[in-house]
């Protein structure tokens, strides 16, 4: 018989390891990616990517 | 009879003609204002070398308006939340107001434009000699192409993030059944290593030669070392105004001369701006000062780093004033503004809609094939 932290686990892992969720962990991922390449005002990101996102259609740089 | 109506129709015809003529005359007896630049506006970049702006008022006649002033004022176009511009802050506002001297008509003057779009230039023509003509204005269109650059850029982006989509979406729409013993799909487990090692090393990258740039260009926004003010034997001049400006709001500046000798002479003004952060101006006029020695225009400086204004004060070719030009020169600390949240939210929401499409087109095609693959 199962213990219940052993099916506890194993229903997270499902639930995680599940397409909708995977999908949704990948889509944040890649906006975290973009937030910081092109919309972080953070000085250091701001000012290496600044040419890049002055020469990015729709990308707002100050 | 009918030679009568013949009569009737002709003579409405040539009246007719004659009121359309007289009309046209009138129109083309209106003085108006022409507009060229340099280079073509097709050919102009927002945000790169300045534009030469030629105004020329002319009269009904086509000749050059003489003995004019002219008051320009420039406003950029109008707000675009949608698909904004690099400087939203900048949008829907004035750019430059100036009124300038022109013995000949013509104003010269080089503005960057900073952004795409269609600007509005409002001129109102005035006479230097009281009654020499009726005063009137005119507002021209100015159209802005966008860089042929950002198309570039950003088609190559949204073709990586729907590559990079459909990858994540084949991998993640294959095997999803855990096997004993395993505690992620291998594929799964590889997709999501991978992404979290590019981001690691993404942002390390742009961390590490962030400061190696910022350290870089901090010494690049010196201003040149010219006094605010000179007393010359025959000119005495000092620039003053705003020392403090903001993205999006106009910033007054004035030059004030006070000639020593009589009669005054007419003193010419050579005023750049600098953009200290690459010492390339952002305006250029040459223009002759008013009589009463004090110019005053007003200006915004929309790129949110520290700015110079440097004035040569220049003799005259023919007159009584005998002396080298010289320059004064006014730092402006330019504060910069972050761009609004919702313009950032809304062009993030395209980019992660490409890389969902992506996504679901990958999720959807694996799957699909996987249906067609008979199970053993």
């Amino acid at each position: 018989m199962m213990s219940s932290f052993a099916y506890t686990l194993k229903r997270t892992q499902q639930m995680t390891l599940s397409v909708p969720v995977q999908a949704s962990l990948l889509t944040g991922l890649c906006m975290l990616t973009l937030w910081t390449l092109f919309f972080s005002t953070y000085p250091p990101a701001h000012n290496t990517l600044h040419q890049a996102r002055h020469q990015t259609l729709g990308v707002a740089c100050h | 009879m009918k030679l009568m109506r013949w009569v009737g129709v002709v003579v409405a015809a040539l009246a007719t003609t004659t009121l359309l003529s007289l009309g046209s005359l009138t129109q083309a007896a209106q003085p108006t204002v022409t507009l060229t630049t340099e280079p073509p506006l097709a050919e102009v970049i927002p945000f790169q070398d300045p534009v030469r702006l030629i105004l020329q008022a002319i009269n009904g006649g086509g000749q050059p308006l003489a003995d004019a002033r002219l008051s320009l004022q420039l406003l950029t176009p109008p707000k675009t939340p949608w698909l904004t511009s690099d400087f939203p802050w900048v949008e829907g506002t004035t750019l430059l107001e100036l009124g300038a001297i022109a013995p000949q008509g013509q104003v010269e003057l080089e503005q960057v434009m900073p952004i795409r779009g269609t600007y509005t230039l409002n001129v109102q023509v005035e006479p230097l000699i009281t009654n020499a003509f009726a005063p009137f204005s005119q507002s021209l269109s100015v159209r802005v192409p966008e860089n042929p650059v950002k198309y570039r850029n950003v088609a190559i982006l949204l073709a990586v993030l729907l590559v990079l989509g459909f990858a994540g979406g084949w991998v993640i729409g294959g095997r999803t059944s855990l096997e004993a013993g395993e505690i992620a799909p291998q594929r799964v487990r590889m997709l999501l290593s991978g992404a979290i090692v590019v981001a690691i090393a993404a942002l390390l990258i742009v961390n590490f030669s962030a400061r190696s740039a910022s350290a870089h260009s901090e010494g690049h926004h010196t201003p040149l070392a010219i006094p605010t003010s000179r007393q010359g034997q025959q000119v005495t001049a000092q620039i003053s105004g705003q020392t403090q400006a903001t993205v999006g709001q106009l910033a007054t500046q004035t030059v004030t001369l006070n000639p020593n000798i009589d009669p005054r002479p007419e003193l010419l003004l050579n005023i750049r701006t600098l953009d200290l952060e690459s010492h390339e101006p952002v305006f250029t006029y040459t223009g002759i000062a008013p009589a009463d020695g004090q110019f005053t225009w007003r200006q915004q400086f929309f790129d949110g780093a520290p700015h110079q204004v440097v004035v040569e004060v220049l003799p005259p070719d023919q007159s009584n004033a005998d002396f080298e030009s010289f320059q004064i020169a006014q730092a402006i600390d330019v504060t910069g503004l972050e761009p609004p949240l919702s313009v950032r939210l809304i062009t993030l929401s395209y980019f992660t809609l490409c890389f969902v499409l992506g996504l679901l087109a990958g999720l959807g095609t694996h799957r699909w094939r996987l249906q067609g693959v008979p199970h053993a």
